[in-house]
């Protein structure tokens, strides 16, 4: 008696295997590797060397769009220098679109980008403002036209010159009125660009205004608690802790005033909480944890 | 071994050379001021139309045609084309011939403008045959533009009287220089035999010895010497006793077996190519096809001797008129004779490469960008372009090194960039050793190769540990109205100078003074226009605030946002500034 796995053995094909096996065969070689499962490229990072937001994020791809949007004071250009910092170091040449000319070297210097590998660009700050044939001044979301038309052409010609393994556009402190008038087919045109490359684009702005062209969009805001330390000279005199507190709509803040023996300059905090969230991300629709708590640290 | 390079019909080969199109033309060289202009020089198409050399200008215009030819291109294959003399190009051809010659060999005699020797011994190794070496040396004098005549013998003399009587490529073995040279004219025997006297003497000199040639060619004419083989096989000592030691020489010379050392020369240091334009050029594009052969003929020269250049100098002569005011040329501003009326303004540019370049397409898109910033201001007569050599850029290329912009790409793309955002706005900050707020300069972007991090470069583990609060800076200045409480800031109302973003609103917590001062012992000589800070001596007391201040959201809805700014107040002026923010 034959054991039953002596048997033979017949492999039945599901009825939507037959049903694919018959549409490739029809369809043959006009449509090659039609339903083939893709899988999804993932792209190469760069850290963007803050622990909790490289965790976070996984890391800034290269050859795609990556927003940090943030109020004033939100850290959005602590965590740029933080960036700018890694890709220097790696020995990377990078660019720094300023729409509004406000890069401060010393603070760059200070956040250990190497400002030799740095390519500065100004765009002009003076503001096209013409007025109506009333002699009102038109509305302030013009003030910007000529400096983020300069930023336009000139991230323009630094994708098409290529080489550089870090781009950032600086809309900062442009006026989200004006931000918002920069063309969809812009950011799409720039995402085209930098695809096959290993470029990493790096818009800061206010609020996210590139859309879907974006593969990871970061927003900021400050954490509701922070840690500060004043060290004034009149203040030298008062010992020991003194709090206050102060409630501003709907936020609370608790300032701590403590003694120092390190008086540099006079410094409200010496570190600032942040919260970033993730609104896109490249890796997957809707990531798990989509928010995390940094800080940024105050150079005395 | 020696080879001779001859250019026949210098002069007109020198016109040729930029004006590559004139070639399949006849062509005459005038010289001299009208009305006394005569045709110095004539190629073979003009000696088939029947010009001949001394015509005036008039005689001349007859094969030209009733206008100009140089306005009429149709006209151009069937009529003679005018040019006026070019010095400047004769110079320029001259130094790509000498350029070929010392990068083929460093034995090199200048002999005359449109000849030169080179001393050919011991490179069959490096060449080839002699076969091989005159093909190389065409093929070099090819790619300048020049057409020449090669010779290759075993004296230079043969060389050179082979170079001047046959066209094209010519290979003398050793023995057979007689027999090869004997049917060549007289006239190539006294030509070249004249050239060493006539470079030693005067206007008067050169016209004795022209008078003696005449006499030597009528002496042996009438004898029924008209080429190199009668004249080699009249006895020696009969032609001595008759014409002296220039007769023995010249039969020498004719028997192709003198010998001599070459006079060496040294190779050249400066690269320069310069035309004189027949008609005046007014638009960019127009110039930019003089200035694309120019620098074409400019890198082959720099090819041919391995070299490059990162300086690179245009010097355009303008047309004499004043030119316009706000695109002033150099000379302009330098001098107060721009509106003299025999004064020619120079407009002058010097490019500072950052590595050395040999690509003629990446200068002229670097030209071109110049020009359009900063126009010349009027018609363009003449032009110069200098290039200081060095040696080629070498760069040691890793298969783990990031990947760095091209310099000739880059330059390109910083030279746009600063069309769109002007000059000095685009390129690296360098930080001074100074305590004023915001003391760096400007400096030109250089990729420089990539070195291990220094001391100075943190690593990324310190990055991780402690990223910093840097600081936004406000330009210029954001001028504030400042009401304080018990001495420290209390509200903030933006100036009236205020142009952008108002930074207005109740003062949350504030830390300061802090003290700053400096350069207190250099004079206030100038202030700045926004600020009204004086950039010598500054003092100032700085404060860092919180501001609580209302704006809208995206849907409308107003909102409280904290802001951290820095300001300051100047102790001279008392006025209040909000000079960076905390981000």
């Amino acid at each position: 008696m034959s054991s039953p796995a002596a048997l033979p053995t017949m492999s039945v094909r599901s009825p939507v295997s037959n049903r694919r096996a018959h549409i490739e065969s029809s369809l043959g070689e006009r449509l090659s590797s039609t339903l083939l499962f893709r899988e999804r490229t993932i792209p190469l990072t760069v850290p963007i060397g803050i622990t909790s937001l490289d965790v976070l994020t996984g890391g800034l791809p290269r050859g795609a769009l990556s927003e940090i949007a943030g109020a004033i004071s939100s850290g959005r250009t602590g965590v740029m220098l933080s960036a700018l910092s890694g890709a220097t170091c790696r020995q990377e040449v990078c660019a720094l679109v300023d729409a509004s000319d406000s890069f401060d070297p010393a603070s760059a210097a200070t956040a250990g980008v190497n400002l030799e590998r740095l390519l500065w660009v100004q765009c002009s700050q003076t503001a096209n403002v013409k007025r109506n044939a009333v002699g009102m001044k038109p509305y302030p979301g013009f003030a910007f036209g000529s400096a983020l038309e300069q930023v336009l052409k000139v991230t323009d010609l630094l994708l098409q010159s290529g080489g550089f393994g870090m781009v950032v556009l600086d809309l900062g402190d442009v006026p989200v009125e004006s931000a918002r008038r920069v063309p969809l087919t812009s950011w799409f045109r720039f995402r085209r660009a930098v695809e096959p490359t290993a470029t990493v684009l790096l818009l800061v702005e206010q609020e996210p205004c590139a859309k879907t062209c974006a593969s990871l969009v970061l927003q900021l805001q400050p954490e509701a608690s922070f840690v500060s330390n004043t060290a004034s000279i009149s203040d030298l005199v008062q010992l020991g802790l003194q709090t206050k507190s102060y409630n501003v709509g709907h936020l609370n803040q608790q300032a701590y005033l403590s003694r120092t023996n390190a008086v540099g300059h006079a410094a409200l905090v010496r570190e600032i909480h942040f919260r970033a969230e993730v609104l896109r991300s490249w890796t997957r629709r809707k990531p798990p944890s989509a928010v995390t708590n940094f800080e940024l640290r105050a150079a005395l | 071994m020696f080879a001779c390079i001859y250019i026949p019909d210098f002069l007109v080969e020198a016109i040729v050379r930029v004006e590559p199109v004139l070639r399949e033309h006849a062509v005459a060289v005038l010289d001299g001021k009208p009305p006394l202009a005569r045709v110095i020089a004539l190629n073979e198409k003009a000696r088939q139309l029947g010009m001949e050399m001394g015509m005036t200008k008039l005689q001349a215009a007859v094969f030209a045609g009733t206008s100009s030819a140089a306005d009429n291109v149709a006209c151009r294959s069937a009529l003679a084309v005018l040019h006026q003399r070019s010095t400047e190009q004769e110079t320029s051809t001259h130094a790509a011939l000498l350029d070929i010659a010392h990068a083929f060999t460093p034995h090199v005699e200048d002999t005359a403008s449109d000849t030169l020797l080179l001393d050919l011994t011991g490179l069959e190794r490096l060449y080839g045959a002699p076969v091989k070496m005159a093909g190389d040396l065409a093929a070099r004098v090819a790619a300048v533009g020049i057409d020449a005549n090669i010779a290759i013998a075993a004296n230079p003399d043969a060389a050179m009287h082979a170079a001047r009587g046959f066209n094209g490529t010519t290979i003398i073995p050793a023995g057979s220089e007689a027999q090869r040279l004997g049917v060549l004219p007289l006239q190539v025997l006294l030509d070249a035999f004249e050239i060493p006297l006539q470079k030693a003497g005067g206007k008067a000199s050169r016209q004795a010895k022209e008078k003696r040639r005449e006499q030597l060619l009528d002496t042996l004419e009438r004898w029924g010497v008209r080429d190199f083989r009668t004249l080699a096989l009249l006895p020696e000592h009969a032609l001595a006793s008759r014409l002296g030691e220039t007769g023995a020489q010249l039969r020498r010379l004719a028997r192709g077996e003198s010998t001599r050392t070459l006079v060496l020369c040294a190779p050249l240091t400066q690269f320069d190519e310069a035309t004189e334009l027949e008609s005046p050029v007014e638009t960019i594009e127009s110039l930019s096809f003089v200035l694309n052969r120019l620098l074409e003929q400019l890198c082959a020269r720099l090819e041919a001797r391995a070299l490059a250049t990162h300086e690179l100098r245009l010097r355009l002569q303008l047309e004499r008129r004043i030119a316009d005011e706000e695109t002033g040329t150099v000379d302009e501003l330098r001098s107060s004779h721009s509106h003299d009326v025999g004064y020619n303004p120079i407009f002058e540019r010097t490019f500072r490469l950052p590595v050395s370049m040999r690509d003629s397409k990446v200068f002229l898109k670097l030209l071109q960008l110049e020009l359009a910033a900063h126009p010349p201001g009027a018609p363009v007569v003449k032009v110069w372009i200098t290039a200081e050599p060095g040696p080629p850029r070498s760069a040691q290329r890793g298969l783990f090194l990031p990947v760095t912009p091209e310099p000739e790409r880059l330059e390109i793309t910083l030279a746009r960039i600063s069309a769109v955002v002007g000059e000095r706005r685009a390129g690296i900050a360098r930080l001074l050793d100074s305590h004023r707020r915001g003391s760096f300069f400007i400096d030109r972007f250089t990729v420089t190769a990539s070195d291990v991090p220094g001391a100075a470069s943190p690593t990324m583990s310190d990055i991780n540990n402690h990223p910093v609060l840097a600081l936004r800076i406000i330009r210029p200045a954001h001028p504030l109205q400042v009401h304080l409480s018990a001495g420290r800031p209390d509200t903030l109302v933006s100036g009236k100078q205020a142009e952008r973003t108002k930074i207005q609103g109740k003062v949350l917590w504030s830390a300061g003074p802090w003290r700053l001062s400096g350069d207190w012992w250099t004079e206030n000589l100038k202030q700045d226009v926004a600020t009204g800070e004086p950039l010598g001596s500054w003092d100032r007391e700085e404060w860092d605030i919180a501001l609580a201040t209302l704006n809208s959201d995206s849907e409308g809805k107003s909102k409280t946002d904290v802001a951290l700014y820095r300001i300051y107040r100047d102790v001279a002026s008392g006025n209040w500034f909000a000079d960076a923010i905390y981000d």
